[in-house]
Protein backbone atom coordinates (compact mmCIF):
# COMPACT_ATOMS: atom_id res chain seq x y z
CA UNK A 1 0.00 0.00 0.00
CA UNK A 2 1.25 3.42 -0.92
CA UNK A 3 1.07 5.93 1.87
CA UNK A 4 0.29 9.51 1.07
CA UNK A 5 3.45 11.52 1.26
CA UNK A 6 3.90 14.24 3.81
CA UNK A 7 2.75 17.64 2.59
CA UNK A 8 5.44 19.41 0.59
CA UNK A 9 5.04 23.00 -0.59
CA UNK A 10 5.56 23.53 -4.31
CA UNK A 11 5.45 26.60 -6.52
CA UNK A 12 4.70 26.95 -10.24
CA UNK A 13 7.39 25.35 -12.35
CA UNK A 14 8.73 22.91 -9.80
CA UNK A 15 9.29 19.37 -11.04
CA UNK A 16 6.87 16.82 -9.59
CA UNK A 17 8.07 13.73 -11.43
CA UNK A 18 8.40 12.05 -14.78
CA UNK A 19 5.42 11.35 -17.00
CA UNK A 20 6.38 7.69 -16.95
CA UNK A 21 6.06 7.62 -13.16
CA UNK A 22 3.15 9.92 -12.30
CA UNK A 23 0.10 11.46 -13.92
CA UNK A 24 -0.66 15.17 -13.78
CA UNK A 25 -3.77 16.02 -11.77
CA UNK A 26 -5.20 19.31 -10.56
CA UNK A 27 -2.72 22.12 -10.33
CA UNK A 28 -0.11 20.27 -12.38
CA UNK A 29 0.65 19.77 -16.04
CA UNK A 30 2.78 17.45 -18.15
CA UNK A 31 5.39 18.91 -20.49
CA UNK A 32 5.63 16.43 -23.33
CA UNK A 33 8.84 17.77 -24.82
CA UNK A 34 10.90 16.48 -21.89
CA UNK A 35 8.41 14.03 -20.28
CA UNK A 36 8.26 15.95 -17.02
CA UNK A 37 5.35 16.84 -14.76
CA UNK A 38 5.47 20.38 -13.34
CA UNK A 39 3.34 22.22 -10.81
CA UNK A 40 1.26 25.10 -12.12
CA UNK A 41 -0.01 26.44 -8.79
CA UNK A 42 1.38 27.25 -5.37
CA UNK A 43 0.25 24.73 -2.80
CA UNK A 44 0.84 21.37 -1.21
CA UNK A 45 1.80 18.36 -3.24
CA UNK A 46 -0.45 15.31 -2.88
CA UNK A 47 -0.11 11.87 -4.39
CA UNK A 48 -3.31 9.95 -5.09
CA UNK A 49 -2.92 6.18 -5.53
CA UNK A 50 -4.35 4.76 -8.76
CA UNK A 51 -7.78 3.16 -8.71
CA UNK A 52 -7.53 -0.59 -8.02
CA UNK A 53 -9.27 -1.60 -11.23
CA UNK A 54 -7.43 0.89 -13.41
CA UNK A 55 -5.04 -0.41 -16.01
CA UNK A 56 -2.79 2.61 -15.50
CA UNK A 57 -0.62 1.92 -12.48
CA UNK A 58 0.78 5.43 -12.18
CA UNK A 59 -0.36 7.53 -9.22
CA UNK A 60 -1.81 10.99 -9.77
CA UNK A 61 0.01 13.97 -8.32
CA UNK A 62 -2.00 17.08 -7.42
CA UNK A 63 -1.30 20.52 -6.02
CA UNK A 64 -3.96 21.73 -3.58
CA UNK A 65 -4.40 23.71 -0.44
CA UNK A 66 -3.34 27.21 -1.34
CA UNK A 67 -5.87 29.82 -2.26
CA UNK A 68 -7.12 29.61 -5.82
CA UNK A 69 -8.61 32.38 -7.86
CA UNK A 70 -12.32 33.03 -7.68
CA UNK A 71 -14.60 30.46 -9.31
CA UNK A 72 -15.32 30.79 -13.02
CA UNK A 73 -18.48 29.34 -14.58
CA UNK A 74 -17.78 26.18 -16.55
CA UNK A 75 -20.13 24.27 -18.85
CA UNK A 76 -21.99 21.78 -16.69
CA UNK A 77 -21.72 23.64 -13.40
CA UNK A 78 -24.80 24.64 -11.41
CA UNK A 79 -24.93 28.34 -10.61
CA UNK A 80 -27.08 30.67 -8.54
CA UNK A 81 -28.00 33.84 -10.42
CA UNK A 82 -30.13 36.91 -9.93
CA UNK A 83 -32.44 37.86 -12.78
CA UNK A 84 -31.76 41.41 -13.91
CA UNK A 85 -33.91 41.82 -17.02
CA UNK A 86 -36.76 39.85 -18.58
CA UNK A 87 -37.40 40.18 -22.31
CA UNK A 88 -39.81 38.50 -24.69
CA UNK A 89 -37.47 35.69 -25.67
CA UNK A 90 -34.77 35.67 -22.99
CA UNK A 91 -33.90 36.72 -19.46
CA UNK A 92 -30.64 38.25 -18.35
CA UNK A 93 -29.11 37.21 -15.02
CA UNK A 94 -26.02 37.96 -12.96
CA UNK A 95 -24.21 34.83 -11.81
CA UNK A 96 -23.50 35.13 -8.09
CA UNK A 97 -22.42 31.63 -7.06
CA UNK A 98 -20.75 28.79 -8.92
CA UNK A 99 -21.65 25.66 -7.03
CA UNK A 100 -21.15 26.40 -3.33
CA UNK A 101 -18.70 29.27 -3.89
CA UNK A 102 -19.59 32.88 -4.52
CA UNK A 103 -17.87 34.73 -7.34
CA UNK A 104 -15.81 37.81 -6.63
CA UNK A 105 -17.05 39.72 -9.64
CA UNK A 106 -20.26 39.05 -11.47
CA UNK A 107 -20.56 37.13 -14.70
CA UNK A 108 -23.47 37.74 -17.04
CA UNK A 109 -25.70 34.83 -17.97
CA UNK A 110 -28.70 34.58 -20.25
CA UNK A 111 -31.65 32.18 -20.13
CA UNK A 112 -33.17 31.78 -23.57
CA UNK A 113 -36.78 30.90 -24.22
CA UNK A 114 -35.96 27.41 -25.43
CA UNK A 115 -33.96 26.66 -22.27
CA UNK A 116 -36.60 27.50 -19.66
CA UNK A 117 -38.29 24.09 -19.50
CA UNK A 118 -38.06 20.75 -21.21
CA UNK A 119 -41.70 20.53 -22.32
CA UNK A 120 -43.90 22.85 -24.40
CA UNK A 121 -40.90 24.91 -25.42
CA UNK A 122 -42.87 26.98 -27.92
CA UNK A 123 -45.45 28.07 -25.35
CA UNK A 124 -43.01 29.50 -22.81
CA UNK A 125 -43.88 33.01 -21.68
CA UNK A 126 -40.78 34.64 -20.21
CA UNK A 127 -42.76 37.08 -18.07
CA UNK A 128 -44.68 34.19 -16.47
CA UNK A 129 -41.42 32.36 -15.69
CA UNK A 130 -39.08 34.97 -14.23
CA UNK A 131 -39.24 38.40 -12.72
CA UNK A 132 -36.41 40.89 -12.17
CA UNK A 133 -34.86 40.31 -8.76
CA UNK A 134 -35.63 36.59 -8.61
CA UNK A 135 -32.93 34.22 -7.45
CA UNK A 136 -32.67 31.26 -9.81
CA UNK A 137 -30.70 28.05 -9.86
CA UNK A 138 -29.50 27.24 -13.36
CA UNK A 139 -27.15 24.99 -15.28
CA UNK A 140 -24.41 26.46 -17.45
CA UNK A 141 -25.04 25.11 -20.94
CA UNK A 142 -22.04 26.60 -22.66
CA UNK A 143 -19.71 29.55 -22.64
CA UNK A 144 -22.23 31.29 -24.86
CA UNK A 145 -21.18 34.30 -26.86
CA UNK A 146 -19.05 37.32 -26.10
CA UNK A 147 -21.70 38.85 -23.87
CA UNK A 148 -23.12 36.13 -21.66
CA UNK A 149 -23.00 32.51 -20.61
CA UNK A 150 -25.93 30.38 -21.76
CA UNK A 151 -27.94 29.10 -18.80
CA UNK A 152 -30.69 26.53 -18.68
CA UNK A 153 -33.49 25.83 -16.19
CA UNK A 154 -34.93 22.90 -18.14
CA UNK A 155 -34.85 20.48 -15.22
CA UNK A 156 -37.16 19.96 -12.25
CA UNK A 157 -34.61 21.07 -9.67
CA UNK A 158 -33.69 24.21 -11.63
CA UNK A 159 -35.62 27.45 -11.69
CA UNK A 160 -36.64 30.15 -9.27
CA UNK A 161 -35.62 29.37 -5.70
CA UNK A 162 -36.52 32.70 -4.11
CA UNK A 163 -38.77 35.53 -5.21
CA UNK A 164 -40.37 38.57 -3.64
CA UNK A 165 -43.98 39.53 -4.08
CA UNK A 166 -45.34 42.99 -4.78
CA UNK A 167 -45.86 43.42 -1.05
CA UNK A 168 -42.18 42.76 -0.48
CA UNK A 169 -42.40 39.40 1.24
CA UNK A 170 -40.58 36.25 0.20
CA UNK A 171 -43.05 34.04 -1.60
CA UNK A 172 -43.66 30.36 -0.92
CA UNK A 173 -43.70 27.88 -3.82
CA UNK A 174 -47.05 26.12 -4.09
CA UNK A 175 -46.60 24.27 -7.38
CA UNK A 176 -44.09 23.98 -10.16
CA UNK A 177 -45.54 27.05 -11.85
CA UNK A 178 -46.89 29.14 -8.97
CA UNK A 179 -45.69 30.97 -5.90
CA UNK A 180 -47.85 32.56 -3.21
CA UNK A 181 -47.31 35.59 -1.02
CA UNK A 182 -47.76 34.72 2.67
CA UNK A 183 -49.03 38.22 3.47
CA UNK A 184 -51.60 38.90 0.79
CA UNK A 185 -52.26 35.45 -0.63
CA UNK A 186 -51.48 36.72 -4.11
CA UNK A 187 -50.41 33.95 -6.49
CA UNK A 188 -47.75 34.71 -9.10
CA UNK A 189 -46.50 32.60 -11.98
CA UNK A 190 -42.87 31.40 -11.90
CA UNK A 191 -40.77 28.54 -13.20
CA UNK A 192 -40.27 27.10 -9.73
CA UNK A 193 -37.32 24.91 -8.78
CA UNK A 194 -38.08 21.67 -7.02
CA UNK A 195 -36.90 21.93 -3.43
CA UNK A 196 -33.96 19.74 -2.54
CA UNK A 197 -35.05 17.13 -0.02
CA UNK B 1 29.84 42.15 -36.23
CA UNK B 2 27.74 44.63 -34.31
CA UNK B 3 24.05 43.84 -34.08
CA UNK B 4 21.47 46.60 -33.90
CA UNK B 5 18.59 46.41 -31.46
CA UNK B 6 14.92 45.95 -32.33
CA UNK B 7 12.88 48.31 -34.45
CA UNK B 8 11.58 50.19 -31.41
CA UNK B 9 14.25 50.13 -28.71
CA UNK B 10 12.72 50.96 -25.34
CA UNK B 11 14.41 52.75 -22.51
CA UNK B 12 13.97 51.23 -19.11
CA UNK B 13 13.16 54.39 -17.21
CA UNK B 14 12.54 58.05 -18.01
CA UNK B 15 15.87 59.77 -18.33
CA UNK B 16 16.11 63.14 -16.59
CA UNK B 17 17.02 65.76 -19.13
CA UNK B 18 19.43 67.70 -16.97
CA UNK B 19 21.41 64.57 -16.13
CA UNK B 20 22.08 63.85 -19.78
CA UNK B 21 24.48 66.75 -20.00
CA UNK B 22 26.95 65.52 -17.43
CA UNK B 23 28.66 62.47 -18.88
CA UNK B 24 29.79 59.79 -16.45
CA UNK B 25 33.57 59.33 -16.30
CA UNK B 26 35.20 57.19 -18.95
CA UNK B 27 35.33 53.57 -17.92
CA UNK B 28 38.53 52.40 -16.27
CA UNK B 29 39.67 49.10 -14.92
CA UNK B 30 39.76 50.30 -11.35
CA UNK B 31 36.37 51.94 -11.62
CA UNK B 32 33.97 51.08 -8.83
CA UNK B 33 30.22 51.09 -9.26
CA UNK B 34 28.41 53.98 -7.58
CA UNK B 35 26.81 51.73 -4.96
CA UNK B 36 29.91 49.64 -4.36
CA UNK B 37 28.73 46.43 -6.02
CA UNK B 38 30.83 44.15 -8.16
CA UNK B 39 30.19 44.07 -11.89
CA UNK B 40 28.33 40.77 -11.74
CA UNK B 41 26.49 41.38 -8.49
CA UNK B 42 22.79 42.19 -8.32
CA UNK B 43 21.16 44.54 -5.87
CA UNK B 44 19.52 42.99 -2.80
CA UNK B 45 16.04 41.72 -3.65
CA UNK B 46 13.04 41.84 -1.33
CA UNK B 47 9.65 40.30 -2.19
CA UNK B 48 6.38 40.16 -0.33
CA UNK B 49 2.99 38.90 -1.49
CA UNK B 50 -0.46 39.89 -0.32
CA UNK B 51 0.22 43.61 -0.23
CA UNK B 52 -3.17 44.68 -1.65
CA UNK B 53 -6.27 43.36 0.08
CA UNK B 54 -8.80 44.14 -2.64
CA UNK B 55 -6.86 42.31 -5.34
CA UNK B 56 -7.02 38.60 -6.08
CA UNK B 57 -3.25 38.54 -5.87
CA UNK B 58 -0.59 41.13 -5.23
CA UNK B 59 3.10 41.45 -4.63
CA UNK B 60 5.60 44.08 -3.57
CA UNK B 61 9.21 44.07 -4.70
CA UNK B 62 12.32 46.07 -3.92
CA UNK B 63 15.58 45.91 -5.81
CA UNK B 64 17.83 48.35 -4.05
CA UNK B 65 15.95 51.62 -4.40
CA UNK B 66 13.56 50.44 -7.12
CA UNK B 67 10.18 49.79 -5.51
CA UNK B 68 7.27 48.20 -7.37
CA UNK B 69 3.81 47.03 -6.35
CA UNK B 70 1.66 44.83 -8.61
CA UNK B 71 -2.02 43.91 -8.27
CA UNK B 72 -3.81 41.14 -10.14
CA UNK B 73 -7.57 41.08 -10.61
CA UNK B 74 -9.53 38.22 -12.05
CA UNK B 75 -10.28 35.99 -13.79
CA UNK B 76 -13.24 38.26 -14.30
CA UNK B 77 -15.70 39.05 -17.03
CA UNK B 78 -14.29 40.58 -20.19
CA UNK B 79 -15.67 43.88 -21.34
CA UNK B 80 -18.64 43.58 -23.64
CA UNK B 81 -16.82 45.26 -26.49
CA UNK B 82 -14.22 42.51 -26.69
CA UNK B 83 -14.51 39.61 -29.08
CA UNK B 84 -15.26 36.12 -27.87
CA UNK B 85 -12.13 34.20 -27.02
CA UNK B 86 -11.71 30.50 -26.35
CA UNK B 87 -8.70 31.19 -24.18
CA UNK B 88 -8.24 33.72 -21.44
CA UNK B 89 -7.11 37.26 -21.99
CA UNK B 90 -4.32 39.13 -20.22
CA UNK B 91 -4.32 42.90 -19.77
CA UNK B 92 -1.28 44.70 -18.42
CA UNK B 93 -0.84 48.25 -17.24
CA UNK B 94 2.38 49.80 -15.97
CA UNK B 95 2.39 53.27 -14.47
CA UNK B 96 4.78 55.43 -12.51
CA UNK B 97 3.87 57.59 -9.56
CA UNK B 98 4.58 61.29 -9.86
CA UNK B 99 7.27 61.00 -7.21
CA UNK B 100 8.92 57.93 -8.73
CA UNK B 101 11.64 59.73 -10.66
CA UNK B 102 14.19 62.33 -9.52
CA UNK B 103 12.37 64.93 -11.62
CA UNK B 104 8.80 65.15 -10.39
CA UNK B 105 6.47 64.68 -13.30
CA UNK B 106 3.11 63.48 -14.44
CA UNK B 107 2.34 59.93 -13.36
CA UNK B 108 1.95 58.62 -16.84
CA UNK B 109 1.33 55.24 -18.38
CA UNK B 110 4.20 53.78 -20.33
CA UNK B 111 2.70 52.05 -23.31
CA UNK B 112 5.88 50.27 -24.33
CA UNK B 113 6.29 48.94 -20.80
CA UNK B 114 2.74 47.58 -20.87
CA UNK B 115 3.42 45.79 -24.15
CA UNK B 116 6.69 44.33 -22.91
CA UNK B 117 5.15 43.18 -19.64
CA UNK B 118 2.33 41.52 -21.57
CA UNK B 119 4.76 39.72 -23.88
CA UNK B 120 6.83 38.56 -20.94
CA UNK B 121 3.88 37.12 -19.01
CA UNK B 122 1.62 35.64 -21.68
CA UNK B 123 4.13 32.93 -22.53
CA UNK B 124 4.12 31.70 -18.93
CA UNK B 125 0.40 31.74 -18.10
CA UNK B 126 -1.80 28.78 -19.02
CA UNK B 127 -4.52 30.82 -20.70
CA UNK B 128 -6.71 27.81 -21.51
CA UNK B 129 -7.63 27.40 -17.85
CA UNK B 130 -9.93 30.46 -17.82
CA UNK B 131 -11.73 30.72 -21.17
CA UNK B 132 -13.68 33.84 -22.06
CA UNK B 133 -12.47 35.73 -19.00
CA UNK B 134 -9.82 38.36 -18.40
CA UNK B 135 -6.95 38.69 -15.96
CA UNK B 136 -5.88 42.28 -15.31
CA UNK B 137 -2.38 43.09 -14.07
CA UNK B 138 -1.71 46.57 -12.70
CA UNK B 139 1.88 47.51 -11.92
CA UNK B 140 2.81 50.70 -10.11
CA UNK B 141 6.41 51.85 -9.82
CA UNK B 142 6.72 53.66 -6.51
CA UNK B 143 10.38 54.56 -6.91
CA UNK B 144 12.45 54.31 -10.06
CA UNK B 145 16.15 53.67 -9.60
CA UNK B 146 17.20 51.79 -12.69
CA UNK B 147 16.23 48.40 -14.14
CA UNK B 148 12.57 49.07 -13.48
CA UNK B 149 11.04 46.76 -16.07
CA UNK B 150 12.80 43.56 -14.88
CA UNK B 151 11.59 44.28 -11.35
CA UNK B 152 8.05 44.85 -12.63
CA UNK B 153 8.07 41.56 -14.54
CA UNK B 154 9.40 39.51 -11.63
CA UNK B 155 6.94 41.12 -9.22
CA UNK B 156 4.02 40.57 -11.62
CA UNK B 157 4.74 36.86 -11.93
CA UNK B 158 4.81 36.62 -8.15
CA UNK B 159 1.44 38.39 -7.96
CA UNK B 160 -0.03 36.00 -10.53
CA UNK B 161 1.17 33.02 -8.52
CA UNK B 162 -0.34 34.60 -5.42
CA UNK B 163 -3.66 35.00 -7.25
CA UNK B 164 -3.78 31.31 -8.06
CA UNK B 165 -3.46 31.76 -11.82
CA UNK B 166 -2.09 28.59 -13.38
CA UNK B 167 1.37 29.14 -14.82
CA UNK B 168 3.98 27.03 -16.53
CA UNK B 169 6.69 28.49 -14.32
CA UNK B 170 7.60 31.56 -12.33
CA UNK B 171 8.97 34.32 -14.53
CA UNK B 172 12.22 36.00 -13.48
CA UNK B 173 13.82 38.91 -15.27
CA UNK B 174 17.22 40.60 -15.09
CA UNK B 175 18.95 43.17 -17.27
CA UNK B 176 22.59 43.91 -18.01
CA UNK B 177 24.34 47.02 -19.33
CA UNK B 178 27.32 47.24 -21.64
CA UNK B 179 30.15 49.73 -21.11
CA UNK B 180 32.68 49.48 -23.94
CA UNK B 181 33.80 45.90 -23.37
CA UNK B 182 32.56 45.33 -19.85
CA UNK B 183 29.22 44.01 -18.65
CA UNK B 184 27.45 45.39 -15.60
CA UNK B 185 24.46 43.46 -14.29
CA UNK B 186 21.33 45.00 -12.78
CA UNK B 187 22.32 48.61 -13.53
CA UNK B 188 21.10 51.54 -11.47
CA UNK B 189 19.87 54.79 -12.92
CA UNK B 190 23.28 56.49 -13.06
CA UNK B 191 24.72 53.52 -14.92
CA UNK B 192 21.83 53.30 -17.35
CA UNK B 193 22.31 56.89 -18.42
CA UNK B 194 25.82 56.33 -19.73
CA UNK B 195 25.50 52.79 -21.07
CA UNK B 196 26.47 51.80 -24.62
CA UNK B 197 23.85 49.06 -24.81
CA UNK B 198 21.50 47.05 -22.66
CA UNK B 199 20.15 43.52 -22.65
CA UNK B 200 17.10 42.27 -20.78
CA UNK B 201 16.16 38.62 -20.43
CA UNK B 202 12.90 37.23 -19.08
CA UNK B 203 12.95 33.49 -18.57
CA UNK B 204 11.24 30.57 -16.86
CA UNK B 205 14.17 29.21 -14.87
CA UNK B 206 13.10 25.64 -14.11
CA UNK B 207 12.13 25.01 -17.72
CA UNK B 208 15.14 26.99 -18.99
CA UNK B 209 13.04 28.84 -21.55
CA UNK B 210 13.12 32.53 -22.45
CA UNK B 211 9.84 34.40 -22.80
CA UNK B 212 11.37 37.72 -23.80
CA UNK B 213 14.71 39.09 -24.96
CA UNK B 214 15.29 42.78 -25.54
CA UNK B 215 18.55 44.18 -26.91
CA UNK B 216 19.34 47.86 -27.40
CA UNK B 217 22.51 49.56 -28.55
CA UNK B 218 25.49 47.91 -30.16
CA UNK B 219 26.52 44.40 -29.20
CA UNK B 220 28.96 41.89 -30.59
CA UNK B 221 27.86 38.27 -30.84
CA UNK B 222 30.23 37.09 -28.14
CA UNK B 223 29.12 39.88 -25.83
CA UNK B 224 25.47 38.98 -26.33
CA UNK B 225 26.19 35.36 -25.46
CA UNK B 226 28.12 36.40 -22.40
CA UNK B 227 25.38 38.79 -21.32
CA UNK B 228 22.67 36.19 -21.84
CA UNK B 229 24.52 33.63 -19.76
CA UNK B 230 25.07 36.19 -17.03
CA UNK B 231 21.37 37.03 -16.97
CA UNK B 232 20.26 33.40 -16.98
CA UNK B 233 22.44 32.63 -13.97
CA UNK B 234 21.06 35.64 -12.14
CA UNK B 235 17.49 34.65 -13.04
CA UNK B 236 18.00 31.19 -11.57
CA UNK B 237 19.15 32.71 -8.29
CA UNK B 238 16.31 35.23 -8.36
CA UNK B 239 13.74 32.47 -8.88
CA UNK B 240 14.96 30.74 -5.73
CA UNK B 241 14.27 33.92 -3.77
CA UNK B 242 10.81 34.20 -5.32
CA UNK B 243 9.91 30.59 -4.57
CA UNK B 244 10.98 30.94 -0.95
CA UNK B 245 8.79 34.05 -0.69
CA UNK B 246 5.74 32.16 -2.01
CA UNK B 247 6.33 29.21 0.29
CA UNK B 248 6.86 31.40 3.32
CA UNK B 249 3.59 33.26 2.87
CA UNK B 250 1.66 30.08 2.15
CA UNK B 251 3.03 28.28 5.19
CA UNK B 252 2.30 31.34 7.32
CA UNK B 253 -1.29 31.34 6.15
CA UNK B 254 -1.55 27.68 7.02
CA UNK B 255 -0.45 28.25 10.58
Amino acid sequence: MEEEKEAVMVTPGEVLGRTSDVKAGRGAYAALHNNTVYASLTGFRHTVPPAPDSSDLRPTVEVTGHKAHGPVPQPGSVVIARVTKVMARSASADIMCVGPKSVREKFTGIIRQQDVRATEIDKVDMHLSFHPGDIVRALVLSLGDARAYFLSTAKNELGVVSAESIAGATMVPVSWTEMQCPLTGQIEQRKVAKAAS
Amino acid sequence: MAGKGGATPATYSPSPTTNRKKKPPIFKEDWVRPDGRGFHQCRPAFFRTGAVNAASGSAYAEFGNTKVIVSVFGPRESKKAMMYSDIGRLNCNVSFTTFATPIRGQGSDHKEYCAMLHKALEGAIILETFPKTTVDVFALVLESSGSDLPVVISCASLALADAGIMMYDIVASVSVSCFNKNLVIDPILEEEIGQDGSLMITCMPSRYEITQLTVTGEWSTTKINEGMQLCLDACAKLAKIMRSCLKEVASDSQE
